[in-house]
């Protein structure tokens, strides 16, 4: 699993930009880059372009003008069967709001990104199992996302984010609904995950603090990167 | 990949359990439906089958007469060597050469004559004399039918063994007619079979003959078939030969023309609430779809292709079919079962025994392909009407739907 420490460039943005059909510009010629393994958090306000970058980034949302390339070959959002790949094999999602599933347990929240990758059940639930160790959330596998904290509802979907093993987990403001303890627990969680994995993060907050614990920030405003 | 499929169907199977009653509403909805096309088609069915039946039960099915025919513009007629033809078809277990004239009796009763070969006639028609005896061959004797010989012996003082004078109605070079008077004997009297032979007087068909002086071949065969199953083979052969084919068979096909015509009827008004039950679908998924629309959003975000996310949809549609199909059948042998035990009674006592004919043994009847179509309707309908919700599903955008 451990992706090594070598620096190559997992991806790369040049001169991004989104404009939405309501005339909004999300993105102004955004260009950034990040190596295999770092653990970036780009630090903006709210509707700063944060979650739209994060959306382009894990193939969910296009842009308008611009490159954004993976390992040295460029997104072409286009070819919907490239992009489904692309969501399938090399990112994983964490979101602010948890975005589990209300009527599964969860570990088969764990497991429900495997079902679309073919994964038979066995496997899906040894690979779950192991990922809700660790993340501490062994004894409350076979509980529904209601009987579980909010920090523990993180943890599930981080643990869901790594299932797949992708090259990079976006995750969008995944603290934004916790208080500060927990927070922080959750980003030690995710440097832990990341020094020990060597998965990428790529994490849009407003948290100047949990920031502050990225190997690098960016600053985001008004859709241009400021920093 | 089968293993995939009973992942998604375990899914689907969770999403419903979490609306129960609205599923509830919509698979009793389906089975109304299906219920509603199976029992009026039941119904049409068991009509049908008493009306073949009571045909059945009062015709010789197996019995076909051939007469002369047309095929591409040529005629067929009955001559000796396609009577020995028509001997070959398959299925063919016995046949009679006849000719056919009218007599009347000096008292100006009707008597339809069949000249025929006594041996081959009693064996292809199953003749019983009941009382005397057949006649022989190249003889003037002649048997009755049953309800003839009654009423020529009770009316007319006609006598089994002794000489009855028939007028046998000629055409002079006028056209005037003319009648001459030949002497046959009555040898026997047939059992009563309730049907036309009951009514005809039998010679030999060289007497027959010997009185149609300008006749070319024969009139018709009569055939015996193995089976009712093979009759219509039988005809359709006899057809193919150049020969027209007729019998009760022919009933039996048009009850069964009229009836298709009148079961399609019924199945298409009833097949209005199947188009209900449809729409009960279409609109339950489309809620579904509404409902889930954060989910279908997390499920893209987490990997879903669009194919993905239409399986999910058109999974729970084809569970509700299936189970709406179920419904409906289990509903559609009740309301028959319902019908045959209350309603049957109840109409007789009713109408009295004039219908009992009509409501023999069962008012509904259910086959096991009308429970498959019922099944496969059900089915079918519901993935039709889920198509657009699934659509509407897989076009979905992800960064949208994990907002609402």
């Amino acid at each position: 699993m451990f992706r090594g420490n070598a620096m190559t460039t997992l991806l790369s943005l040049e001169g991004v930009t989104r404009v939405y059909q309501n005339g909004v510009k999300a993105l102004d010629g955004v260009s950034v880059s990040m190596e295999r393994g770092e653990l970036v958090s780009i630090l903006g306000k709210s509707g700063s372009g944060k979650s739209t970058l994060l959306h382009i980034l894990g193939g969910l949302d296009r842009h308008d003008s611009g490159t954004v390339a993976f390992e040295g070959t460029a997104l072409d959002y286009r070819n919907r069967t490239e992009i489904i790949k692309h969501r399938r094999n090399r990112v994983g999602f964490i979101f602010q709001q948890f975005n589990l599933l209300p009527s599964m347990t969860a570990i088969e929240n764990v497991e429900y990104p495997l079902i679309f990758r073919g994964v038979p059940r066995s496997d899906r639930h040894s690979r779950a199992r192991v990922l809700l160790e660790q993340v501490g959330l062994s004894g409350r596998i076979d509980h529904y996302p209601t009987e579980l904290s909010g920090g523990e509802q993180q943890r599930v979907a981080i643990a869901r984010a790594l299932v797949s093993e992708p090259l990079i987990v976006l995750a969008d403001e995944p603290t934004g609904n916790l208080d500060s303890a927990t927070s922080a627990g959750i980003v030690s969680l995710m440097r832990e995950i990341n020094r020990e994995r060597g998965v990428s993060f790529f994490i849009a907050t407003h948290d100047r603090d949990l920031a502050a614990r990225a190997d690098r920030i960016c600053t985001i405003a008004d859709g241009r990167m400021v920093a | 990949m089968s293993a995939m499929l009973l992942d998604h169907l375990t899914l689907a199977i969770r999403r419903l359990k979490t609306r129960k009653v609205r599923v509830l509403l919509t698979v009793l909805g389906i089975a109304i439906g299906i219920a509603a096309v199976l029992g009026t088609v039941s119904l049409g069915e068991g009509i049908r089958m008493q009306a073949v039946e009571t045909i059945r039960a009062s015709s010789d099915l197996t019995l076909i007469e051939a007469t002369p025919g047309n095929l591409d513009g040529t005629s067929y007629l009955i001559t000796p060597s396609s009577v020995e033809h028509i001997r070959s078809v398959p299925h063919v277990t016995a046949s009679s050469a006849i000719l056919k004239d009218s007599y009347a009796s000096q008292h100006q009763t009707y008597l339809p004559v069949i000249g025929a070969d006594g041996e081959e006639i009693s064996e292809v028609l199953n003749l019983r004399v009941e009382s005397g005896k057949m006649y022989t061959s190249g003889s003037a004797e002649a048997v009755l039918g049953a309800d003839l010989g009654e009423y020529l012996r009770r009316y007319e003082g006609m006598q089994i063994g002794s000489p009855f004078p028939v007028m046998v109605r000629e055409y002079d070079n006028e056209g005037r007619p003319r009648d001459r008077e030949i002497a046959i004997t009555p040898v026997g009297i047939l059992s009563p079979r309730d049907d036309r032979y009951d009514s005809v007087l039998i010679l030999d068909w060289a007497l027959v003959a010997a009185e149609k002086p300008g006749q070319q071949g024969f009139d018709a065969v009569l055939i015996r078939t193995g089976d009712h199953l093979a009759v219509a083979k039988v005809a359709g052969d006899l057809q193919e030969l150049g020969f027209s084919a007729g019998g009760a068979f022919e009933q039996i096909e048009a009850v069964n023309r009229f009836m298709d015509v009148v079961i399609l009827i019924f199945a298409i008004f009833a097949g209005v609430s199947l188009v209900v039950g449809g729409l009960m679908i279409a609109n339950t998924m489309m809620i579904s779809v509404y409902e889930q629309t954060r989910e279908i959003g997390i499920s893209m975000a987490l990997g879903a292709a669009e194919g993905d996310v239409m399986r999910m949809v058109l999974l729970e549609c084809l569970l509700l079919g299936i189970m709406g199909g179920v419904a409906g059948i289990a509903a559609s042998l009740a309301f028959s079962s319902v019908l045959n035990v209350v309603g049957r009674p109840l109409l007789l006592s009713r109408f009295g025994g004039e219908f009992s004919g009509l409501f023999g043994d069962s008012l509904s009847v259910i086959t096991p392909p009308m429970l498959i179509a019922g099944l496969g309707i059900a089915i079918v309908l519901s993935l039709l009407s889920g198509i657009y919700p699934a659509y509407r599903a897989a076009r979905l955008d992800p960064v949208e739907a994990m907002r609402s």
